[in-house]
């Protein structure tokens, strides 16, 4: 936390400028707070026995100027009040040959710690992640959402306090060789801590009068990786709009906007389109 | 002798007065949006026996009715608002009470008044779960200095619901 934070006060200042601007919009809108995060997940558990699917769509300009897509459909199931589970799968556009399959990954995650009070909560969990992937290894940056085989471990802690929802999380990421045989490259560093710092707010409705009314959502999340063996770090900013329908389905658009790196990073900026949508009581 | 055996077992029968919920209150705490207002509703209205599930949305307040055939006890309700992440701030049940008596530390099946006046009630008996998990934990702290002169509650016994009449 305290390392993005010093992240953050050595950017250019304009760039921190537009950054303060944006959070003081977030801070000082007058409405309920959320925490259906777009980038990051909440210590907060989907309800027991629902099950959500959910599509992850980026649209990422690589340095060349081209576009690059990548799909993420992901199942979600709420286990218990205090375990979930997801089941994610990677596909993308980057090699030649149209949208190919290039992994996959499970989740886990498990709330240990719940202090609720009327409207505000403070929660904290613990979550891990594996995934494989058989993209060539292309950036310094370890992503093992949908481009290295490895694992993910980390905290999450989330704070519902006057109409504010604030999410903060860090992970250890440990990038292995991808599949089929694509070594990951001795030169570079094969771990990472990440960082993540989440805000949201409901704009819409000022007061609710049925289940039916679409919620809107503004958030804003920063995200921040360091290579633990050479130092190299960088950090995103991603605002978003979430539109929330008959409280059951979600849809999320987001722009990630990279503020500072000192990392090799193929395609670090884009769009990002989200649907999810949750069956409830599926299981027991 | 069979007879009077049957007879007095009939009028015990009647004395001992017994108690059905008829309506559930919940305020649910950690929520503020309907999409978690929602997993709540959807938990709640997966009970049986439940005929209807009325909502204030901006309070986050469940109202349950339920059907005459019930045999549900509080612990169903909550366990069911935890399930769906969440937890209760305040539940306030609506009894029916055979014999329309309640009264400081009189025990009715697994209820047990505390903190309550006698009195003979007309119609529907109508009060609020004290125990832990069903009050915010700051305000229980406060209720278990304040009652401690009632041993079961302060012991936590979590087979006896503890009320107070409304």
């Amino acid at each position: 936390m305290l390392r993005m934070m010093i992240i953050s006060f050595t950017l250019k200042p304009c760039k921190m400028k537009k950054v303060i601007v944006f959070l003081a919009i977030i801070l000082s809108l007058q409405s309920y707070a959320q925490e259906l995060f777009v980038m990051t997940e909440p210590a907060s558990n989907m309800p027991t026995g629902s099950v959500g699917v959910r599509a992850m769509n980026s649209f990422m300009y690589e340095k060349d100027g081209t576009l690059n897509y990548h799909i993420m459909p992901e199942l979600m199931w709420g286990i218990s009040a205090k375990w979930m589970v997801h089941l994610q799968s990677f596909h993308s556009n980057r090699s030649t040959g149209g949208l190919k399959t290039e992994g996959g990954s499970v989740y886990l995650k498990y709330r240990f710690f719940s202090s609720d009070d009327l409207h505000k909560h403070f929660r904290l969990a613990a979550y891990a992640r594996y995934s494989k992937n058989r993209a060539d290894i292309h950036q310094d940056e370890i992503e093992t959402m949908g481009h290295n085989t490895g694992y993910e471990a980390g905290l999450v802690a989330t704070k519902l306090v006057n109409k504010l929802a604030i999410s903060s999380s860090v992970s250890f990421e440990k990038a292995l060789d991808n599949m089929p045989d694509y070594k990951f490259p001795t030169s570079q560093s094969n771990s990472a801590t990440n960082y993540t710092l989440s805000l949201g707010k409901l704009m819409y409705p000022k007061k609710y009068t049925n289940f039916k009314q679409t919620n809107i959502n503004l958030m804003c999340e920063f995200l921040g990786q360091r290579l633990n063996e050479n130092g190299k770090s960088n950090l995103d900013i991603v605002p978003s709009i979430q539109f929330i329908i008959r409280s059951q389905a979600r849809i999320d658009i987001a722009y990630r906007k990279e503020l500072h790196s000192t990392m090799s990073r193929t395609a670090p900026n884009g769009f990002i389109v989200k649907f999810e949508y949750t069956f409830f009581n599926v299981t027991k | 002798m069979k007879f009077i055996t049957t007879a007095i077992l009939i009028m015990v029968t009647l004395h001992i007065a017994n108690a059905q919920l008829t309506k559930v209150e919940i305020m649910a705490t950690g929520l503020t949006c309907s999409m978690c207002s929602n997993a709540i509703n959807k938990q709640l209205k997966s009970i049986t026996h439940v005929e209807n599930v009325d909502i204030d949305l901006n309070k986050n307040l469940f109202v349950i009715t339920l059907n005459n055939s019930n045999n549900l006890t509080p612990k169903d309700f909550k366990e069911k608002v935890e399930k769906a992440g969440f937890f209760v701030g305040s539940m306030v049940l609506y009894l029916q009470i055979t014999d329309n008596k309640i009264a400081d530390n009189k025990q009715i099946d697994n209820y047990v008044f505390i903190d309550t006046k006698a009195k003979t009630v007309n119609g529907i008996t109508k009060a609020r779960v004290l125990n832990k998990g069903y009050v915010t934990l700051s305000e229980y702290k406060k209720l278990s200095k304040a009652l401690s002169i009632y041993p079961t509650y302060v012991k936590n016994d979590d087979n006896l619901i503890h009320l107070k009449a409304l």
